[in-house]
Parts: structure tokens; C-alpha cells; sequence
């Protein structure tokens, strides 16, 4: 019953997503999409900070870079889409690697204190940079293929980009390399003493989580076509880092979770109230007190407490 | 089962995201706009000047026989917030027009959203030059004064006068440089003689200016440019006041002049500080603008700002141009609406053909103490009317084509 | 850029006297956080509120009783105690049931609160800005060096070691601060004697919530008071105490010193990018000494 259970919710669930934009209309179609991309946001942070045990508190820098680098691709130079969409992820995933070198000698607080300090410096730089980046005004009016400009074709391409990702990142923390960094979390001194080398482990961890967080950014450029400097800046770190948090950072779909539930408040909350920080906060409070390990991690835990073994 | 539970939080969200149910017969304006936070002060005159022109129009039986009904989605100064807001109106709500924000970057990111839905995009309060010159289109209309504009007149005003070494200071984004830039780039065009002797720029919400306000007056300029924004305005006169550096060196702000900045210090702030603004609500002192602020007054029980005249005439606007056209098309009413020219409390204003920006006089004043009221106001005035120092239509025309 | 002339003019000099006086607000903040993140292992996100609700609170104490020397002195002493009050409240009512919860789940505690706070202040004060005068006795300013040193940043720069000394003599002369320290090194140990850690570590939170008031009601005179002040320090804050030394107080001493001075020298250098200056100090501190400057409790 569970084994085919398994495999039948996953394909009800897709057909279900498929369907959405038939069935709902396009405003709903475009929170859809925007849900999608945020849920790949927060679980590419979970691999820092979930599953690799690093803080990894400005995560919002490889958003804003993986958009910016397609934005700029997009409106700049003469070349195709499909380079754009690569350049914006690959642009993040070099930024992680140099400030992964940078930090890593540094652990728990202190690193997440400088990676914010140095997120805070390229914020500043694209900020500042006005005739390059737009500085604060941002970019808008990217041009975007005609298949995946309309809303529809937006949301389509964010769902297979996505699902594609989310497949990735679900064969990396299954392989054996996602078992040595959640040893590397665990305990990194008996890893080291078995002769792992952690930093090597680590800086892959955070390329990868890099990596995705860009694509989640270019992700962004297809269904809103504009960029703002807001979106690396290191509140909206907080924000995502909630979002692993509150949906259980050490399930894997918890993050998905954390992040439908904040996107889909911060628009319904928007809407009927100003008093969105209060309600936010307020939940938040509750689900801290009441469920200690996110909202998944409550149904994890016992499998999880299996799995970690003596 | 946990996907389970994320897709169905998402589809009962979704259920209950059941829309507001916008009357069927109405004229409905969505305004997003920053409801939280400092900007506040500014954005809710805007929305109480609208409400008021509203309110006595759809008294007198509305606009074709439908009222002008409107909603508000609260961007919280966050651009990405903004367009979702946006969104939401058009796509859910249905609005037929669209008016906001006081950030620039959410503004221009609406417009370029209302260019692909064809929707009019009236821009209140943002500053951006962008907004109705080189991003301009159809569908947008800029209902205040932009950097640009700004910098044109009061360049004018100052070139007269006998500074010849000029410093530049003020906050460091967009609209600080933007606003510095274009005050000296024309004053240098229309007086060679003015030299930069420096600069200083200092992060948003910079609290404490005496480092700077002690650099500048080391180097003993004859004049000082201030960029600041909204939030800074008062606290910038603060520290002038308690180091008395507007009693040494003469400087200047965009709104230095108006109530925003003035009221909160009541009778302590600078004077002697240059400024400009497009609203005073004491000038000019004819029948019409003392009928605004009296209207306003009974209403709010406050003294109207310049936002104020902004949401006011937007309204105003709006209800003239669907009369002009004759029936509820989007475009008919964007045709109408070009080279319109509309009575308002500060005289005549012109809603321009080629770009869509309506044209406002600007005063130039200097603060001064008042018997009258316990805050100070602008003293020897000069209004600078809007056609001398707005750019041409050619060089609006030409910004657009680049 | 003749930063060379600028550097070595009078003007120096008096950059160096206002860089130190903005030292004050800074460290007087920090200290507090750094209490809070050293003690109790908290990294306090609502500690900008707090500050910010000690601004507010100083208004309204300052309106209701008129203006004047009196009510701004009152005002130094009632809202950092209302500030502290609130703290007080969080404490015991929230944080002492969450402690063995980790760090990560403090920090989104705190987050919470700083939401629900702002929006507190939002309901309470309205969304219009408020603002403070300078009393009569502070305003004008001195001539130091040819240069206008205003009164207000003169008494700040008195403040500022007043209130480091009465710190330093609390957290190493009192029995209560000897024994915080040492529940911030092994809080089981603490416990184990015998001691009730819990009142401690209220304690704690108390003064680091009574110095972030302290903060925001010294600050008022000076600035716009308004909501979006929570944001505006925090991330100074936290840089400031991570450099300093966690639960350090002359980490927070020195770590504002370097804030103050970074920004204010910076300018004479760089004024273009006279922001930057601080970051690239706390990455250089950073990178060079991970754990701080000085001794952290961590």
C-alpha cells in the first residue's frame, strides 16, 4: 500500500501542477510560479545550512547575482537566451566559490557574519554601479523569448526548471557525497579523523547551493522580467533562512514548505491588512513554541532519528 | 506526503484568496503605493487628495454616471512586493487604472507592466527622470516634478546669483545623485563660471551628519547642494541647526521648503535654508489654492502637502479625460487626456502630449521664521512656471530613442 | 583626490572628536547586544526595535511633559526602563522556555519578535514621523579647532565612558554580574551550585534591553524617529560585536571605535565610498582574528 502510494502521490502532484494554469487564472498562475521559484531558493540554501550544517546567512547574494548575470546577458549582449540563463547561475556559483575560500576558515556565527559582510559589498557595488547594474532604479523591461514570456510559458518553464533542480538536488543528498557532508555536519572532527577532507566537501556544498540559488534568481527574470538590488540584500537572507526554519530544515522538502507558506501570506496578507509584520511574526512565534523542528521536521523526525543510527 | 501538504497549502490559499468584489458600475483606481514605514507621511497625502476630488465628484453624480471607487495594496517600499501588488490588481482585482508608488524602482517597474497590459500607469510622488522621459510610453503619466525637472529649475534660480565654488553632499543612491548631478550640470551650462570644489555622499538614513557638515566647512565653498532624500531632509536641517552651518554657508534641498520637512521641528528649524518645492500651501495665496487647503483642512484636519495636490489632480485627471472621451475605453481616455490643460490649485496645468508629464510650477524659497504659524516657511518666493524648465519634447524624444 | 592635504589638516582632528562621539550611540547599543549574544547565547534581531521603542518612548515622554532639560533627562531615565520592561516580558515570558533550542531557533525567535514589535510601534505611534528638539541647554556648539563641535555630541562623548565604567563595574564588581560571566562560560556549572541561572540570565536580557533603550533615547534629539529605525542599526550592531568580542565590553568599546572612526576618516580618504569603509574593516577584522579582537565568551 505505502510503495505504490509513494509513487502515485508524486505523479498526481505533477499532473496537478501541469494543470494549474488551465484551471486557475493567471493571477494565481503567477504566485504558482513564484512559489515554485522561492521553494527552489530555500531548499538550495538547505544545502548549506540543512544538510551541510553551515550558516549560511547571505544566501540572498547568489539570488540577486544568478538574476542580475541573466538580466545583463539578456539586456547587454547580443547573445541567445539559453547563455543568459546559464551565465546568471554559473555567475553565482563562481561568487560562492570565492566567498566559500574567503570564509571558510571561520565557523558557525562568524562565518555567516562575514559572508552578510561580504554579500553587503557586492549589494553595495551593483547598488551603486547605476550606468552598469541601473543601480537602485533596477532593471526592467527584460526581453524574454516569446514561449516563455507569456504567463503561461513562464510558469511552464519555471516548473520544469525547477522539478529539474529539485530532481538534482534530491540525487545529490541521496549519493554518497550528501551522506559525508551531513557527517561533515554532524560531527566534523570524526569526519577529518576518517580522513575526509571537509573543507573540500564543504566549498562543493556551497558552489552547489550557489549554484541553485542562481538559477532560482534567473528564474526570477522569467516571470517578473525586472531585477532589483533588494533581492540580495541581506534582510531577504533572513527571510529565506525562515523559510528552511519554519518548514523544517532538516527534512528535505521542508523548506518547500516554509517557502509556499511565506510567499503565499506575504501576498494574502498584503492584501487585506498593513499589519502583514505582526501576523508573520506571530505565526512564526507559534510554530517555534509549538513545533520545534518546523512543520515537517515534526513528521521527520522519527524517520530521521532512524536514519542518524547510534 | 510532504509535497502533499505543500500543494494543498497552496490550493486552499488559494481558495481563500477570493477577491474583494469590485462594484460592478465603478470606475476603480488601485493604488500601490508604501503604506509602512517613513514614506507614509508623503503617500497618505497622496490618497487623502485623491479621496477628497473623488468624493466631490462622485457627489456631483461621478464620471458618465459611475462612481470612482478605488483599493490599496501596501508595497512596503519593496519593489518586488510592488509588482506583485500590481499584479494582483490588474489580474485579480480588474482595476481600470493603476496609481503609485513613492519608490522609484517599484514605479518603474508598473510602468513597464502597465505598457504590456495597456494599462494607464499614473506615477505619484516617485522622482525618477525614467519614469516619463527615457522609459516613458503611452500608458504611463508622471504626476509630479522628477530629478530632471528639479535640476533645470533650480539651476535657473541659482544662476543668477553670485556662488562660484559649489559642493556637492547628500545621500547615496539614485535620487541623491541623480537630484546633485542635475542641479550643477545645468547651473554650469547656463553660468561657466561655477567650479566643484568637492564632494560628499553618505549612506541612506545616515544619522549623524557632523563629520561632514565639519569636512565641508573646512574647504570654505560659497554654496552647498544637499541631496537628500525623504527621511533625511529633517535630519540633515537638525544638524545644520545645532552646528550652525546654515549661518556660515548658504546650502540648498530639494523640499527644504516644504511642510514635510518644516512642521515636524516646529520652531527650530534652520533658516535661512534655500529650497524648492511644487506645493506651499500659503502660495500663492489665490482663491483657488485657499479653497484646496480649507477643503482639505475640514476634511483631514491637517494643512495639505505636496502629495496632496498630486493625488488631487490625478483624480481630477481622470474624471475630465473618460468626460472628454465620452465612454469607459482605455484608449480614448489616454487620447483625451494629451495636451488637457486643467485648472488646480497652483494656476493651469498642462498634461504634455509627447510625454505624458504634467506641467507644475516649481517656487524657490528660503526658510524663514513666521509670525503666523508655530513651524517656519518659505520666505521670497520666486515660481518658476513649468514650460521654462521642463526638457523639450525633442529632447524627450530623443532620450526615448536610445 | 588631495586626500593627503585633507588628512593632515586641522580638520583631522576634529573628524577624529565627532567620530568619537557617534561612538557613544554605537557602543551603547552594541554592548547591549553583545551582552545578550555573549550571556545567553542570543542573537537579539529584535535589539533594532528595542532601540527603536526607546526613541518613540522618549517622545512621549518628552511631550507629555512639556520639552525642556527636565523632560529630556526624565526621558534618558523612563524609555529605556519601559524598554527594559518589554525585555523583561520577552524574557521570561518567551526565551526561558527556548534556550536549549539552538542558536538557529533563537535567531528566528527574535526575528518574530522584531516583526511583531514593528508593528507594535506602528499601531501604538502612528506611521507619522516624530521629532525631538535638542533642549535649550545642548543646542548651539563649540568651536573646537576652528570648528563647529555641537554641545549635544560633547555630552555624548561624556556619556559614552560614564556609562563603559558603570558597565565594567556591574559585570566585574557586583555578584550578579561575576555571576552572569560565569554562566556565560558554563551556564550547567552555574546551575549545579546551586544558583538560580534563571534570574541571571533575566537579568541579562534586562540591561541589554535597558542599554538598546538607552540608545534610542540618546539618539532621538538627533534624527527623524521613525518605524524603519529597527533596520537602520542592526547590521552595524552585529558586525560591531562579532568584531569586538562576543560578551566583551570593551570588544563593543573598541569594535564602535573602529565603526565611528572607519566612517569618519573614511570620508577624508574616499568620500565616494566612505560606506564601504566599515564593511571592509570588519572583513579585514575578520579575516585576520575570526574570533574578535579581544576575548569572546564563546
Amino acid at each position: 500500500m505505502r510503495r505504490s502510494a509513494a509513487t502515485l502521490l508524486p505523479l498526481l502532484l505533477l499532473a496537478a501542477l501541469l494543470a494549474l494554469p488551465h484551471v486557475l487564472p493567471r493571477f494565481h498562475t503567477y504566485v504558482a510560479a513564484i512559489v515554485l521559484l522561492t521553494a527552489l531558493l530555500a531548499m538550495s540554501l538547505n544545502l548549506a545550512i540543512g544538510y551541510t550544517g553551515l550558516y549560511q546567512f547571505g544566501h540572498a547574494v547568489f539570488y540577486g547575482v544568478g538574476a542580475y548575470g541573466t538580466a545583463l546577458v539578456l539586456t547587454r549582449s547580443g547573445m541567445p537566451a539559453p547563455v543568459a540563463f546559464l551565465a546568471g547561475p554559473l555567475a553565482a556559483a563562481a561568487l560562492s566559490l570565492a566567498m566559500g575560500l574567503i570564509c571558510i576558515r571561520l565557523s558557525k556565527l562568524y562565518f555567516g557574519m562575514l559572508q552578510i559582510s561580504l554579500g553587503s559589498l557586492v549589494w553595495a557595488v551593483v547598488y551603486r554601479w547605476y550606468s552598469f547594474t541601473g543601480g537602485d532604479d533596477g532593471i526592467h523591461g527584460i526581453p524574454l523569448p516569446d514561449a516563455i514570456a507569456s504567463p503561461k510559458g513562464s510558469y511552464y518553464f519555471t516548473l520544469i526548471v525547477t522539478e529539474l533542480c529539485v530532481f538534482a538536488m534530491f540525487r545529490i543528498v541521496r549519493s554518497p557525497f550528501g551522506k559525508v557532508i551531513q557527517g561533515i555536519r554532524d560531527n566534523p572532527v570524526r569526519a577529518a579523523a576518517i580522513g575526509i577532507d571537509v573543507r573540500r566537501h564543504q566549498l562543493a556544498s556551497l558552489v552547489i547551493a550557489g549554484f541553485f540559488g542562481g538559477v532560482a534568481g534567473s528564474l526570477f527574470v522569467v516571470v517578473e522580467s525586472s531585477v532589483f538590488p533588494d533581492m540580495m540584500f541581506w534582510t531577504f537572507s533572513l527571510e529565506v533562512l525562515i523559510m528552511c526554519l519554519l518548514g523544517g530544515m532538516y527534512t528535505f522538502f521542508g523548506p518547500l514548505v516554509g517557502a509556499s507558506a511565506i510567499v503565499l501570506l506575504r501576498v494574502f496578507a498584503s492584501v487585506h491588512t498593513q499589519y502583514w509584520g505582526l501576523i508573520l511574526g506571530t505565526i512564526l512565534t507559534l510554530v517555534i513554541i509549538f513545533l520545534p523542528d518546523g512543520v515537517l521536521g515534526m513528521f521527520a523526525r522519527r524517520s530521521l532519528k532512524e536514519d542518524r543510527g547510534a | 506526503m510532504r509535497k502533499a501538504v505543500s500543494i494543498l497549502a497552496v490550493v486552499i490559499s488559494t481558495i481563500f484568496m477570493a477577491g474583494s468584489g469590485v462594484a460592478a458600475d465603478a470606475i476603480t483606481v488601485g493604488f500601490v503605493d508604501t503604506y509602512t514605514g517613513p514614506a507614509t507621511t508623503f503617500t497618505n497625502d497622496v490618497l487623502d487628495g485623491f479621496k477628497m476630488a473623488a468624493e466631490k465628484i462622485n457627489a456631483k453624480g461621478g464620471v458618465l454616471g459611475r462612481k470612482i471607487t478605488y483599493v490599496t495594496r501596501d508595497d512596503k517600499f519593496k519593489p518586488d512586493i510592488g509588482l506583485t501588488m500590481a499584479k494582483e490588481l490588474i489580474l485579480k482585482e480588474n482595476v481600470d487604472l493603476l496609481v503609485g508608488t513613492i519608490n522609484s524602482a517599484t514605479a518603474l517597474a508598473i510602468s513597464d507592466l502597465c505598457r504590456k497590459e495597456k494599462i494607464p500607469f499614473f506615477a505619484t510622488f516617485s522622482k525618477s527622470d525614467k519614469i516619463t522621459g527615457e522609459k516613458g510610453h503611452r500608458y504611463v503619466f508622471g504626476m509630479n516634478e522628477n530629478t530632471e525637472m528639479v535640476g533645470r529649475a533650480t539651476a535657473k534660480a541659482l544662476a543668477k546669483r553670485k556662488f562660484v565654488k559649489y559642493w556637492i553632499a547628500g545621500d547615496d543612491y539614485e535620487y541623491g545623485h541623480a537630484i546633485a548631478n542635475g542641479v550643477f550640470d545645468h547651473l554650469k551650462t547656463l553660468n561657466p563660471k561655477v567650479r566643484l570644489i568637492g564632494e560628499s555622499w553618505w549612506k541612506v538614513g545616515e544619522t549623524d551628519f557632523t563629520p561632514y557638515i565639519t569636512q565641508i566647512l573646512a574647504a570654505k565653498p560659497d554654496f552647498v547642494i544637499v541631496a537628500t532624500g525623504g527621511g533625511g531632509m529633517v535630519n540633515f536641517q537638525k544638524a545644520a541647526q545645532s552646528t550652525g552651518f546654515n549661518k556660515k554657508i548658504p546650502f540648498y534641498q530639494h523640499t527644504a521648503i516644504e511642510l514635510s520637512t518644516l512642521m515636524p521641528q516646529g520652531q527650530n528649524a534652520p533658516e535661512g535654508v534655500y529650497g524648492t518645492a511644487n506645493y506651499l500651501f500659503y502660495y500663492p495665496d489665490t482663491k483657488e489654492n485657499k479653497a484646496f487647503v480649507e477643503e482639505f483642512r475640514k476634511a483631514y484636519n491637517r494643512y495639505p502637502k505636496s502629495g496632496a495636490l498630486y493625488g488631487y489632480m490625478t483624480a481630477e485627471f481622470i474624471a475630465k479625460s473618460f468626460e472628454k472621451a465620452g465612454k469607459i475605453d482605455r484608449e480614448k481616455f489616454i487620447d483625451a487626456m494629451e495636451g488637457m490643460t486643467l485648472p488646480s490649485p497652483v494656476g493651469t496645468m498642462e498634461m504634455r502630449a509627447c510625454d505624458h508629464q504634467v506641467t507644475l510650477p516649481m517656487f524657490f524659497g528660503v526658510t524663514k521664521k513666521s509670525a503666523q504659524y508655530d513651524f517656519l516657511v518659505a520666505g521670497d518666493v520666486i515660481s518658476v512656471p513649468g514650460t521654462e524648465y521642463m526638457p523639450s519634447c525633442a529632447e524627450i524624444a530623443k532620450a526615448r530613442a536610445k | 583626490m588631495d586626500f593627503a592635504t585633507n588628512l593632515l589638516s586641522t580638520g583631522t582632528l576634529s573628524q577624529i572628536l565627532v567620530g568619537l562621539s557617534r561612538t557613544t550611540i554605537l557602543f551603547i547599543v552594541s554592548s547591549g547586544m553583545s551582552l545578550i549574544l555573549g550571556v545567553l547565547r542570543i542573537p537579539n534581531v529584535a535589539h533594532g526595535s528595542l532601540y527603536m521603542i526607546g526613541a518613540f518612548a522618549a517622545w512621549t515622554v518628552i511631550e507629555l511633559l512639556g520639552g525642556g532639560l527636565f523632560a529630556f533627562l526624565a526621558a534618558l531615565l523612563v524609555a529605556p526602563l519601559v524598554v527594559a520592561a518589554v525585555g523583561f516580558v520577552l524574557e521570561r515570558g518567551f526565551f526561558s522556555y527556548l534556550y536549549e533550542r539552538g542558536h538557529l531557533m533563537l535567531l528566528l525567535l527574535t526575528f518574530s519578535f522584531a516583526l511583531i514589535l514593528g508593528d507594535l510601534v506602528k499601531i501604538v505611534w502612528g506611521p507619522e514621523y516624530r521629532s525631538v528638539t535638542v533642549p535649550a541647554f545642548f543646542q548651539g556648539s563649540a568651536e573646537i579647532f576652528g570648528l563647529p563641535l555641537p554641545w549635544y555630541n560633547l555630552f555624548l562623548l561624556v556619556v559614552g565612558p560614564c556609562i563603559a565604567v558603570f558597565l565594567w563595574l556591574v559585570i566585574n564588581k557586583t555578584n550578579v554580574g561575576k555571576i552572569a560571566r560565569a554562566a556565560a562560560v558554563d551556564g550547567e556549572m552555574v546551575g549545579a551550585v546551586g544558583i538560580n541561572v534563571g534570574w541571571i540570565f533575566a537579568f541579562t536580557f534586562v540591561l541589554g534591553s535597558f542599554l538598546a533603550g538607552l540608545g534610542g533615547a540618546l539618539i532621538a534629539p538627533m534624527v527623524n524617529i521613525s518605524l524603519g529605525m529597527d533596520h537602520s542599526l542592526i547590521m552595524e550592531t552585529f558586525l560591531i560585536v562579532i568584531i569586538g568580542g562576543l560578551g566583551n565590553m570593551w570588544g563593543a568599546l573598541l569594535g564602535s571605535l573602529i565603526f565611528g572612526l572607519a566612517q569618519s576618516l573614511g570620508i577624508l580618504v574616499w568620500p565616494q565610498f566612505g560606506i564601504a569603509f566599515p564593511y571592509l574593516a570588519a572583513v579585514a577584522v575578520l579575516v585576520v582574528r575570526p574570533r574578535g579582537l579581544l576575548s569572546s565568551t564563546w
